[in-house]
């Protein structure tokens, strides 16, 4: 494979839309540093597969950014303190999915004292790529984009697989959040060397950087970063949704496909997203681990909306008082974006290593509404970027036969919420997809 | 005289054939124990797969097989389980009737509601996301997905509550694998009086969301600490005790939380103290 | 026989004049059986087997027993001109039955899957009146022992075919929002009905 034919246009991937985006709330500005707070409630699981353990016990004292947690495992990352003080309660807390997670409280002394740093690789160019892989691991890095999977695992290919592509999503394709724009606009030089880093532990150099167009100031920056750096393209792409989609990102910019149930790389692709990148750059160069995210705080009710640099554990309520609070009644409340975040019924949720925004939506923005049958439009099958048959699935889903959701690829759904924006007779759709995704990979673990 | 014929020649017909189905079914016959489909028909027949089994011909089949005792069927009623007890040839064993019961009691009067959902009727998807709009994240999310599941129609969505009706539950189990919550517990159908709140948060905390809930407050637990046991903010009758309704009007539960399982199923009859 | 009559009887028995939806015989396997294509694949090779063989048997009766005028003598008795075509129905049926037990014990023999999957509706062959039909008609036309066969093979063939198509439509139906009083059995006749009109255009095509 020729790594370094550079595509002259981006491919233009099948289905997908074009959905208000909202994100005006919060494009001007530049990131916020929020106050001190007095006390975090910090998730001990923030990363998809297993638990880290948490080694402290209440009445401990810690420092910012010491390891309160060791990860158990491969696929498990450790967790830090997201400022000095001591270890409050531990008991258990509404997470972003509705159920009760463990938390471990940390009330902070208000020295805000940084602990024994970690050695920084300011010449991570010259450093052993298994010391800048393990430091991935040891600094809690998971994927920063939504899925919240631990960064380690996934640069960490098997050997037989061929990677020649590192992909980078800059699209920012989800409506309402900038925080990931933000993030490029003044933090370029880290992303560009969060993804050298990257690439070094790869073992390759091709990088290609796909930023949706509505987002010039961040194409420049990452430009001026990446000067003189031949094998980091920067791409701008259509604004189209989702662009941002891992598939569609690499479908857009090297033309491959990833066929269904596959990973990118069985296609040589390697997907990071910026604020991973970031975070990545921020443990290797600077020896810090991950405390800290930029977090959009948007919506048509908050009084100051912006991007905001967040400490983990910092409840939603919180934020929101730093934004100014509200100004009219709120309908919504979403952690991450509309289309793909998860409705919230609490404000004592905490931000995690995944929040990238927390969106309020007023009351004339969001509809009650009865969803009615399915009238075969077709429109859901024609905006599917995955190519689904949305319409099919969606019955045989509402039926609860998910031995045929399964024959008709659910698990191939990227739950991007477009089945479920578009459809006339309001069917829940996404909702009824991820039901039958558990569901099925319920029904596989017990076999 | 053709009549005659006719019917010699019918009989002859049929006896040339009887002969031929009695030679086909001796010489290629399978053996099979005929206790299984008696066993079967003794079953209640509902497929409901409280035994852990694909439906009753398959218990029946490991019943008479493989030795498995009857009692994993709980919807079978005395008499048939004692039959079954008997075409099986096994000793006769004592069988605990249990019947399913709902650890809440935050109805729509009850409950706070925090939030509107708009989305999927089902508990299970609910679930998945902060529930159906109630505070209470250990309540019942009051969706159905229990009811739905029950094989016997005796859960009864009333007022956004899962109510059980003792007298049509067979005990088989369904309805806890479905419920998100978890709080469909099977007991043994003699204990008349629970403690209908599952929550595990703070009594204060609770008291902001729910008026039925469990505060902890230990009324129960004072008045008969052999009946009641306190597990952190929660309090749970005691294993196997025996609980009567005088004694539950006596304790008078501050919310109503303590009550029996007939006035959790009539909240109409339900003392309006307990608001 | 000129070809073109064999495939008169071909293209009449499986779509024209088709057992289920054009005679509507075998209403009972069709209504019971078309829940799952996979269960309606198994029944209607069943049928197809059954209804061939029980052409074929019963069209041999007919023609050596039935249709001809019998002489014999038994002892001091002489017989002559016997005629016992009006004993047609008793005489299919018993014939017909007693078959199909035997392909049943024999079936539970040699393939259990099979049997298994057939379950109760291998017994509801047995006094299946698309069966009988078949025979019947064959008696009625008066056709040959192979052409018998060959209708009774395509009758079956039919019966297959409109009970897959069936099965196909219930499986689609399953997953639609059917009003609670047209659910189940009632909406499987309406839908019978009009598969039935569908297959109405036939008509006229041979007589």
């Amino acid at each position: 494979m020729n790594s370094h034919h550079l595509p002259l246009r981006p491919h233009r991937f099948e289905g997908g839309i074009h959905p208000a985006d909202g994100k005006a709330y919060t494009t001007s500005g530049t990131i916020r540093i929020p106050p001190l707070l007095d006390k975090y409630q910090l998730v001990i699981q923030q990363n998809i597969g297993v638990s880290p353990l948490l080694k402290v016990k209440k009445g401990d004292t810690v420092k910012k950014g010491q390891q309160i947690a060791d990860p158990v495992g491969n696929i498990s990352v450790p967790l830090h303190a997201p400022t000095s003080g001591t270890v409050g309660d531990i008991h258990d807390i509404s997470g972003a999915n509705g159920a009760p997670v463990p938390a471990v409280e940390i009330i902070a002394d208000g020295k805000d004292e940084w602990c024994e740093p970690m050695e920084c690789y300011s010449d991570w160019k010259n450093t052993n790529r298994e010391l800048l892989l393990a430091r991935v691991k040891d600094a809690g890095i998971v994927g920063m984009g939504g899925a919240s999977f631990p960064t380690h695992v996934k640069l960490s290919p098997p050997p037989e697989r061929e990677i020649d592509t590192l992909v980078i999503n800059g699209a920012e394709c989800e409506p309402y959040l900038t925080a990931d724009d933000h993030l490029m606009r003044e933090q370029a030089d880290r992303i560009i060397a969060g993804a050298g880093i990257c690439a070094k532990i790869l073992k390759i150099s091709h990088v290609l950087i796909g930023v949706e167009e509505n987002k010039p100031e961040a194409i420049r920056a990452l430009r001026t970063a990446a000067k003189g750096q031949k094998d980091i393209v920067i791409v701008p792409l259509k604004v189209r949704y989702p662009q941002g989609g891992e598939k569609q990102l690499i479908y857009a910019l090297t033309g491959r496909k990833v066929l269904a149930g596959g990973l990118p790389m069985d296609v040589g692709c390697e997907v990071q997203n910026v604020a991973t990148l970031a975070a990545i750059a921020e443990a290797a160069v600077e020896g810090r681990p991950l405390i800290e995210r930029v977090v959009t705080v948007t919506g048509s009710p908050v009084v100051d909306p912006g991007n905001y640099l967040v400490r983990l554990g910092t409840p939603v309520r919180k934020v929101l008082e730093w934004a100014g609070g509200i100004k009219k009644e709120v309908r919504k409340l979403i952690l991450g974006g509309p289309m793909m975040g998860f409705a919230q019924s609490s404000l004592d949720v905490t931000v995690s290593k995944n929040t990238s925004g927390i969106l309020l939506l007023g009351a004339d923005e969001v509809r009650q509404f009865e969803a009615g049958p399915c009238l075969s439009c077709g429109r859901c099958v024609e905006a599917c970027p995955m190519r689904l048959l949305v319409s099919t699935l969606s019955k045989v889903c509402e039926n609860e036969r998910y031995d045929l959701a399964d024959e008709n690829y659910v698990m191939n759904c990227l739950e991007c919420g477009i089945c479920t924006y578009v459809c006339p007779a309001g069917r829940p759709n996404v909702q009824h997809f991820r039901r039958a995704k558990a569901e099925i990979r319920a029904l596989k673990r017990r076999k | 005289m053709t009549i005659l014929f006719a019917a010699l020649a019918l009989a002859l017909l049929g006896l040339i054939l009887g002969g031929l189905i009695g030679f086909t079914a001796k010489k290629f016959a399978v053996e099979t124990d005929p206790r299984i489909e008696e066993i079967t028909n003794l079953l209640p027949g509902a497929n409901c797969g409280g035994c852990g089994y694909a439906g009753c011909a398959d218990y029946a089949r490991a019943i008479v097989e493989d030795g498995v005792s009857p009692a994993n069927c709980a919807a079978a009623t005395e008499e048939n389980f004692q039959k079954i007890m008997a075409a099986a040839g096994q000793e006769a064993a004592k069988r605990e009737r249990k019947v399913a019961v709902v650890y809440c009691s935050g109805d729509n009067r009850h409950a706070v509601h925090v939030a509107l959902y708009n989305g999927l009727n089902d508990c299970r998807a609910a679930a998945a996301l902060s529930g159906a709009g109630k505070g209470c994240r250990f309540g019942c999310i009051g969706l159905g997905s229990c009811a739905r599941n029950c094989p016997f129609g005796a859960i009864e969505i009333r007022d956004g509550l899962a109510i059980v009706h003792a007298e049509l539950c067979k005990g088989c189990g369904k309805c806890t694998e479905v419920c998100p919550r978890k709080l469909i517990h099977l007991v043994p159908a003699e204990s008349k009086v629970h403690v209908f709140c599952n929550s595990l948060d703070k009594g204060p905390d609770k008291r902001k969301i729910c008026t039925a809930g469990c505060l902890a407050c230990r009324k129960c637990v004072k008045a008969y600490p052999e009946l009641f046991n306190a597990q952190g903010f929660l309090v749970r009758a005691r294993d196997g005790a025996a609980i009567t309704a005088e004694q539950v009007a006596e304790v008078k539960c501050p919310t109503g939380a303590l009550q029996t399982v007939d006035s959790h199923a009539n909240p109409g009859k339900r003392k309006e103290g307990a608001a | 026989m000129p070809s073109n009559e064999w495939l008169t009887i071909t293209v009449g028995a499986v779509l024209v004049n088709n057992i289920v939806l054009s005679r509507i015989m075998g209403i009972c396997p069709f209504l019971g059986v078309s829940k799952k294509i996979k269960t309606a694949l198994g029944m209607g090779g069943a049928v197809i087997f059954v209804m061939g063989i029980a052409s074929l048997v019963t069209s041999c009766l007919y023609h050596w027993l039935l249709s001809v005028k019998l002489n014999f003598t038994i002892g001091s008795l002489k017989v002559e001109n016997l005629d016992l075509s009006f004993t047609r129905i008793l005489v299919f049926i018993v014939v017909i039955a007693a078959l199909v037990q035997m392909v049943e014990i024999l079936l539970q023999k040699f393939s259990p899957m099979l049997y298994g999957a057939l379950g109760i509706y291998l017994p509801l062959i047995t006094t299946n009146c698309a069966v009988l039909g078949a025979a019947q008609l064959n008696a009625e036309s008066n056709r040959g022992i192979l052409p018998s066969t060959v209708y009774g093979l395509c009758s079956g063939l039919g019966f297959a075919l409109a009970l897959i198509l069936f099965a196909s439509l219930r499986e689609r139906l399953e997953l639609s929002r059917i009003p609670k009083a047209f659910q189940g059995t009632s909406i499987a006749l309406i839908t019978a009905g009009i598969l039935a009109l569908a297959f109405m255009g036939f008509s006229g095509l041979v007589k």
